[in-house]
């Protein structure tokens, strides 16, 4: 009987019992592609954007030689068709990151400067406590978190259950936000992110703790 | 062979450039060290390095396309060894991340509801029981299968021309499920959708439409069985919508869901993407936009030769036989013609058995080579409708439907 669960666990697919109608159990291999580095403002935010629906080969593999102006209008193509969680202004730094990395475009040029540089041009107004909630919407965590399930990354609830006993779960669960990671959860990795800073990483690792 | 689309921002002297590199190298010694290092990717790379081979469930390793949502391509050379695709050799082609990898078949139910008499819930044994089941083996292409061919460039997933496959299918009609219910007078389209969803809720659902007088005419399907066992997993476990002569966007898989429409069905995947230019050739020229677009529907008539690849050497005043397959969206292939010197000349090959009408047809020609050096292998397709493959390829802001004359460029020594 061992044997044959061995057997049927083969190659990466299992059935689950041995009736005769088990379900059918696939895991899929581990996602590898990366995102090409890159000192742009756009190289975060795509890993943290597009990530959310694809992983980054859907980019790496496109046509060599796209224009700024072609890329900024895939990012938007992404917002306005697909519904990507990005603003005018992300289009802009994204596209511009995309032409660099992958396309005809260059760091010094005026436009790829222009685009990149727009997101600091308005500021968030300073606030002396952003709430989690607002840092969970502005940075588009819930694409792929939920409290109670599992969406393209873990539910908070299994997060906060899993370290519940691990004194050393708020320094763990802020690198895995800082840092992202991968295999902890399953084989979609988490981008990082860097832009947060200490006090909102905290915030955030504590309220996903708490859940 | 395999041959880089290096851009320089000048299609024309781009392909002179890749094909005199292709002639150079296969006639050099460097010709069988190159494809000797090549053996362990596919034929042909897009943009980041050769796309290699990757292993998922119930599938032998693929060509990577992208890894999530998965799409893989058949690797080309299982299309020499036989008219049917392997269920572990047929490409995987997801639109939207969110799909499960556990499928219950006991708990497995298909809707079908809308405009009907009677909404239904079915069971996979209560489908199987709803009428005698069929049999058909038919293609199913993606829509952008051989985009990375197209020039200029479009965006889009990079497909070489493993987005193909050909297969048994075994299922009730599709007509047979919607009788049951009772389709209502005011049904204008039957709608399809799978397990298969979005990541965000922002993202339009994967949804298809057939009209309804395509949908009762007795030849779309709900299939279970891909050559003779069940679905794999990534190829719709565990049914599917067969589509024969369709396109493989109409082939919804994991399906689940049944609406009888009293309108067209305005969707995103009917009505924005998956759609050509409306007119005679579904085509316009590069970079202009269409006025008007209909939704992609059936394959045009296609050929390929399987038992050549780009930068093969092949033998003088030896036999040589020249095999591939041809396919075209039901009307039926008739007639496969080869030239080895460019298109100057054609000679007619003979057809393989035929298993029917929606399927691969293979062909075979023995030819003699007589001269030595460079020259180019084509074939050409043409079916009862008198349709036929073009020397030149049109365009489309897709890349959707390529069917240009394939060549391959071979050396004779």
């Amino acid at each position: 009987m061992k044997r044959m669960t061995i057997l049927l666990c083969a190659a990466q697919v299992c059935l689950a019992g041995m009736v005769s109608a088990a379900p059918l159990s696939i895991t899929l291999p581990p996602e590898t592609a990366v995102f090409k580095p890159n000192a742009l403002p756009g190289y975060p935010l795509a890993q943290q954007k597009c990530s959310i629906c694809h992983s980054a080969d859907y980019i790496n593999f496109q046509p060599p030689g796209m224009s700024l102006a072609q890329w900024t209008g895939e990012a938007s193509k992404m917002q306005h068709v697909y519904g990507a969680p990005i603003s005018d202004q992300d289009v802009n730094v994204i596209g511009a990151y995309l032409a660099v990395a992958y396309g005809s475009a260059h760091e010094s040029d005026a436009d790829v400067q222009a685009a990149s540089n727009s997101s600091v041009q308005t500021p968030a107004a300073p606030v002396a406590k952003v709430d989690a909630m607002a840092l969970l919407q502005n940075n588009a965590c819930l694409s792929c978190h939920a409290l109670d399930h599992k969406v393209v990354g873990p539910a908070y609830r299994d997060v906060a259950a899993k370290y519940a006993n691990d004194p050393q779960a708020l320094a763990k669960v802020t690198s895995s936000i800082q840092h992202g990671g991968t295999g902890k959860w399953g084989e979609i990795p988490m981008p990082p992110f860097t832009q947060l800073s200490a006090d909102d990483l905290q915030t955030l690792a504590t309220f996903v703790l708490h859940q | 062979m395999k041959f880089s689309l290096v851009d320089n921002g000048n299609p024309s002297r781009r392909r002179v450039l890749r094909d005199a590199f292709a002639l150079a190298l296969a006639a050099s010694p460097l010709a069988n060290l190159a494809k000797a290092a090549e053996e362990t990717s596919e034929e042909v790379t897009f943009a980041a390095g050769p796309r290699p081979l990757v292993q998922y469930p119930q599938k032998r390793p693929l060509t990577l396309v992208t890894t999530r949502p998965p799409h893989l391509e058949t690797p080309f050379s299982i299309f020499n060894e036989g008219p049917i695709t392997p269920n572990d050799a047929f490409f995987v082609r997801y639109h939207l991340a969110n799909f499960p990898t556990s499928i219950d078949p006991d708990s497995h139910r298909l809707t079908i509801k809308g405009s009907v008499n009677t909404p239904l819930s079915l069971s996979l044994a209560e489908l199987k029981a709803l009428a005698e089941p069929v049999e058909v083996v038919a293609v199913n292409q993606c829509s952008g299968n051989s985009r990375g061919f197209s020039m200029p460039r479009v965006f889009g997933a990079q497909l070489g021309n493993g987005s193909m496959g050909n297969a048994r299918w075994v299922g009730v009609p599709l007509k047979a499920v919607l009788e049951k219910a009772g389709v209502k007078a005011d049904a204008k389209q039957v709608t399809f959708r799978g397990l298969d969803k979005p990541v965000l809720s922002s993202t339009p659902e994967f949804i298809k439409a057939l009209d309804i007088s395509h949908a009762m005419d007795g030849e779309p399907m709900i299939a279970w069985s891909m050559n003779g066992t069940d679905l794999p997993f990534l190829n719709g476990y565990p049914i599917r919508l067969v589509v024969p002569g369709y396109f493989g966007t109409y082939w919804v898989k994991h399906l689940s869901e049944i609406e009888v429409v009293d309108h067209t069905y305005d969707g995103f995947f009917m009505a924005k993407a998956y759609r050509v230019p409306d007119n005679d050739c579904f085509c316009i020229a590069p970079g202009t936009t269409a006025a008007q677009t209909v939704p992609i529907s059936k394959l045009p008539v296609r050929s390929f030769i399987t038992s050549v690849k780009h930068g093969d050497v092949l033998p003088l005043k030896k036999s040589v036989l020249l095999k591939g397959i041809a396919f075209d969206g039901g009307v039926g292939v008739n007639k496969v013609e080869v030239s080895i010197d460019g298109g100057k000349s054609w000679r007619e090959a003979k057809l393989g058995a035929d298993l029917g009408r929606f399927s691969f047809r293979e062909w075979t020609l023995p030819i003699t080579f007589t001269s030595k050096g460079a020259t180019q292998l084509m074939v050409r397709a043409s079916n009862r409708g008198g349709e036929t493959q073009p020397l030149q390829a049109d365009w489309n802001p897709g890349g959707y439907r390529r069917y240009v004359v394939e060549t391959s460029h071979v050396t004779v020594a």
